[in-house]
C-alpha cells in the first residue's frame, strides 16, 4: 500500500472557528485565571507568585476579611441555589405538562409570554420589580397591604431575589421540556390509558422517564448557572440587609474590579474555589441522576 | 483540489489581514480620548469635543465613552497597546496611579499652555493632581455631595430659618421631631457614605494617621452617632426605601445627593427646590465631600510630541469654553468659566459664590481612600439604622481596609 495520505483540511475548517473562539475566550482565560489565583496581582503590574497563600487566607485565616467574605458569599450562594433550582425545574415542568393538555388554547401565546422575561435584561427587569414592590408606589404595599420595605428585610429580600429569578428563568427550561415531551410517542399514553393509568401515573411512568436526559441536562445547567448568580441580588438588594444576600460573585467582582487598587489574585482564588464547587456538584448530580435513571 | 484550498486560504488570510489592519490604522492625526461618562454627561462632553473639532485644530479629538473604563485601562496598560492619548479619571484614582507609575506628568502641556496653571482653577481640583511637586492632571470639574431642599415643605413646617447661615445643623433637623405629617421626612439617605465622610471633616478628624488608615476612631464613631440621631428620631426616610424618589415626590425636606442630580430634579413637575450645604453637627463648619473629573495622560511611549501639543490646545479650549459642562450640573473647575456671569445661572454656582463655599468642597486625597470609602459605603446603612453594633462594625471596617491594603501594596511593591 502506498503511503500516500491525503491531507484533508475540510474538517478543520468546520471545527476551526469554534476551536479558535473556545481557546481565545474560554480556555486561555481559564488557565490564566487559575495562574492568577496563585499570585498577588493588581491588574497593572506583573503578577507576583505567592503559591497557595491566597487559598490559605481564604480557607483558613478566620480573622481575614477575605475569609469572612468567602464564607458569607458561599453561604448565600448556596441559599440561593437551594431556593431557586428546585423551583426552576418544577415550575417549568408543570407548565410544560399543563400546556400539553388538549383543552388548553393559545399554547404558543402562553409559551411566548412565559419565555419573554428571559430576554429582558436583569437591570431593566429589576427596576420594574423594585417599583412593583416599592412600599409607597408599588403593588405589594397598595394592593396587598404589605408594610415592609422588601429589599431591606429578611426573608423578603430573598423572596424578591427568587421572584425575579423565577420570572426570568422559567421560560428557558419550559421550552426544553415542551420540546422533549412532544417527542414522546402518543401511543404510549393511549395504551397506558387503556390499561387504566391515571394522569399522575402517566406522568411519573411515561413522561418523566422519557425526558430523563433533558431533565438531567437542565438540572445540571440550572444549578451551575445558579451558582454564578450575580445580577439579581446586585440589582434588587445590593447584597443587603447586613450582607445577607451578598453572593460570592459580588465579592469576587468587587475585589477585582471594585474601588481602588484591584485585588485580582485573591478574587481569582475565590473564583477558582467557586468553580471547583460547581464542578463537584455538577458531577455528583450527573452521577446520581444517571445511575437512578438507568 | 489542492490549488483550490491554497487559494481560499490565501483569500482568508488577506481578508483577515485587511480587517485586522483596520484596528491598527494610523492614529497619528487623532487624539483618542477615553472618559467614563456613561450617563447624560457623556452627551455634554460630546458637544464640547464637537465644538473643539469645529475650530479645525491640526489634530482632532475623538471622544470614546468607555463603560468599565478602569478595567479596560488596566488591560491596555498591561499590554501597552491601545492606550488612549487622553483620559478623564476621578480624583481618588490619582494617588494609586501615580504610585504605580502609569501617569505621564502634564509638564509638557503646562509648559506649552501658560494659562493652564493653578491660579486659573479651583485650588483643590488642581492640587489633587499635584504629587511631590509634579502635576499629573488638569481638572475639568468638581462634583460634590450637596443638599437639596424642598422650598414648599420648608415653608410648610416653618423651617426656612434653617438656611439662614448656610449650615443646616443636625439639631435644627431634630427640632422637627413630632411636627411632621405622616409620610413626610426631614432627610433621605442618598449618598449616605459621602455624608459620613463629610462629618469626619466637620468634626475635625481624618481618615488616616501618618499614612495608616484610621477607620476605627472616635471621630468616625462620633460621625456615625450624630447622623444616627436623625434616624433614631424617625426623621430619616425608612431603610431600604428610595429616598431620592421620595424627595422628588415631595415628601422629604432635604436630599443629600449630588450636584449632577439638579438636572433630574428640575425635570420633576411641581418640585420647587434649591440647593445648600450638606448638614453638619456644628454651626461652625460645613463640608461637602467632593470628587473631581481630571484630564490625564496614561503612560504611552507612542504618544508623539505633536499629540501632546494637540492635547494642550484641547485642554486650553476646555478651560475657556467649558460652560457647556455646567449644564451637566457640575461645578466647572476653570475660574474663567465659574467666575463668568453665565455660570451664575446654574444652581451649582452656589458652591463657588464665596471663599468659604469653595473651601467646603472637600476632596479626599489619601492613597487608600477608595478602600475606606468602600468600607463606609458597605456598612454605613446598617450602622445608621442601628442594625449592627457600632464598635464591632468599626473594627470590621478597619480590618476590611487593612486587609485590602496588605493585598494591594505587597503585590505591587515586589
Amino acid at each position: 500500500m502506498p503511503m500516500k495520505k491525503k491531507l484533508n483540511l475540510a474538517p478543520a475548517f468546520f471545527v476551526g472557528p469554534h476551536v479558535i473562539l473556545f481557546v481565545v475566550f474560554i480556555l486561555l482565560p481559564t488557565f490564566y485565571g487559575i495562574y492568577a489565583s496563585f499570585t498577588k496581582w493588581n491588574l497593572m503590574n506583573e503578577p507576583v507568585w505567592v503559591g497557595l497563600d491566597n487559598y490559605r487566607t481564604i480557607l483558613f485565616d478566620s480573622k481575614s476579611t477575605f475569609h469572612t467574605q468567602f464564607n458569607n458569599g458561599l453561604k448565600n450562594t448556596f441559599i440561593f441555589v437551594l431556593l431557586s433550582v428546585p423551583l426552576l425545574i418544577i415550575i417549568p415542568l408543570l407548565v410544560a405538562v399543563a400546556l400539553e393538555h388538549k383543552k388548553v388554547k393559545g399554547k404558543s401565546l402562553i409559551q411566548s409570554i412565559i419565555y419573554v422575561p428571559g430576554l429582558i435584561s436583569i437591570s431593566a427587569g429589576a427596576l420594574i420589580w423594585l417599583l412593583l414592590f416599592n412600599k409607597q408606589l408599588g403593588m405589594a404595599g397598595n394592593v396587598f397591604g404589605s408594610n415592609v420595605s422588601w429589599p431591606a428585610h429578611q426573608p423578603y429580600a430573598w423572596i424578591l431575589v427568587i421572584i425575579i429569578t423565577i420570572w426570568g428563568g422559567v421560560g428557558g427550561n419550559m421550552i426544553i421540556y415542551r420540546a422533549s415531551i412532544s417527542g414522546v410517542s402518543q401511543d404510549l399514553y393511549e395504551s397506558a390509558e387503556m390499561d387504566g393509568a391515571g394522569t399522575i401515573r402517566r406522568f411519573t411512568s411515561i413522561t418523566l422517564p422519557s425526558i430523563r436526559f433533558p431533565l438531567i441536562y437542565t438540572f445540571v445547567m440550572t444549578t451551575a448557572g445558579a451558582f454564578n448568580v450575580f445580577g439579581q441580588p446586585l440589582m434588587m438588594t445590593d447584597g443587603g440587609p447586613r450582607q445577607s444576600t451578598h453572593v460570592l460573585m459580588m465579592y469576587i467582582r468587587q475585589l477585582a474590579f471594585g474601588n481602588g487598587e484591584s485585588i485580582a489574585g485573591m478574587a481569582s482564588a475565590m473564583a477558582v474555589l467557586l468553580g471547583l464547587v460547581i464542578l463537584a456538584i455538577s458531577a455528583l448530580q450527573y452521577y446520581v441522576m444517571n445511575r437512578n435513571a438507568a | 483540489m489542492k490549488k483550490k484550498w491554497g487559494l481560499s486560504v490565501l483569500t482568508l488570510v488577506l481578508m483577515l489581514s485587511t480587517v485586522l489592519a483596520g484596528c491598527g490604522k494610523d492614529n497619528s492625526k487623532t487624539i483618542t480620548f477615553w472618559t467614563p461618562l456613561t450617563g447624560d454627561d457623556g452627551a455634554y462632553m460630546d458637544q464640547l469635543v464637537k465644538d473643539y473639532n469645529a475650530t479645525n485644530p491640526e489634530i482632532k479629538v475623538k471622544h470614546v465613552i468607555t463603560s468599565d473604563m478602569y478595567t479596560k485601562l488596566s488591560t491596555v496598560l498591561n499590554s501597552g497597546k491601545g492606550v488612549p492619548d487622553l483620559t478623564i479619571i476621578h480624583a481618588d484614582r490619582v494617588p494609586g496611579y501615580v504610585k504605580q507609575g502609569v501617569l505621564e506628568p502634564m509638564t509638557a502641556v503646562t509648559a506649552a499652555q501658560p494659562e493652564i496653571k493653578q491660579e486659573n482653577y479651583l485650588p483643590q481640583a488642581w492640587s489633587t493632581g499635584t504629587i511631590n511637586g509634579t502635576q499629573y492632571t488638569v481638572p475639568l470639574d468638581i462634583h460634590s455631595n450637596v443638599m437639596y431642599y424642598n422650598k414648599d415643605l420648608l415653608k410648610k413646617y416653618g423651617a426656612e430659618s434653617f438656611l439662614d447661615d448656610n449650615v443646616v445643623t443636625i439639631d435644627e433637623m431634630l427640632s422637627l421631631k413630632g411636627k411632621l405629617a405622616e409620610g413626610d421626612y426631614v432627610v433621605n439617605d442618598a449618598l449616605l457614605g459621602w455624608v459620613i465622610l463629610a462629618q469626619i471633616q466637620n468634626l475635625g478628624g481624618d481618615i488616616q494617621e501618618n499614612g495608616k488608615p484610621a477607620v476605627n476612631t472616635p471621630v468616625m464613631k462620633q460621625a456615625f452617632e450624630d447622623v444616627k440621631k436623625i434616624n433614631d428620631a424617625g426623621l430619616m426616610t425608612p431603610f431600604g426605601e428610595d429616598g431620592y424618589l421620595m424627595f422628588q415626590s415631595g415628601n422629604v425636606l432635604f436630599s443629600t445627593d449630588g450636584t449632577w442630580s439638579s438636572t433630574a430634579h428640575a425635570k420633576v413637575e411641581g418640585l420647587n427646590f434649591g440647593v445648600t450645604n450638606v448638614y453638619s453637627p456644628t454651626p461652625d463648619k460645613f463640608t461637602n465631600r467632593s470628587s473631581s473629573h481630571l484630564f490625564t495622560m496614561m503612560k504611552n511611549k507612542d504618544r508623539s510630541e505633536e499629540k501632546v501639543a494637540g492635547i494642550g490646545k484641547f485642554l486650553e479650549f476646555i478651560r475657556e469654553n467649558s460652560i457647556e459642562w455646567a449644564k451637566a450640573g457640575q461645578i466647572v473647575a476653570s475660574k474663567q468659566v465659574n467666575e463668568s456671569p453665565e455660570f451664575k445661572n446654574y444652581m451649582q454656582s452656589f458652591f463657588t459664590s464665596s471663599e468659604k463655599e469653595i473651601k467646603s468642597l472637600y476632596i479626599y486625597t489619601y492613597e487608600y481612600y477608595p478602600y475606606i470609602a468602600e468600607a463606609v459605603d458597605t456598612y454605613c446603612g446598617d450602622i445608621v439604622r442601628g442594625n449592627v453594633d457600632i464598635d464591632e462594625t468599626l473594627q470590621t471596617m478597619q480590618k476590611f481596609v487593612e486587609d485590602k491594603i496588605t493585598e494591594g501594596t505587597s503585590g505591587a511593591a515586589k
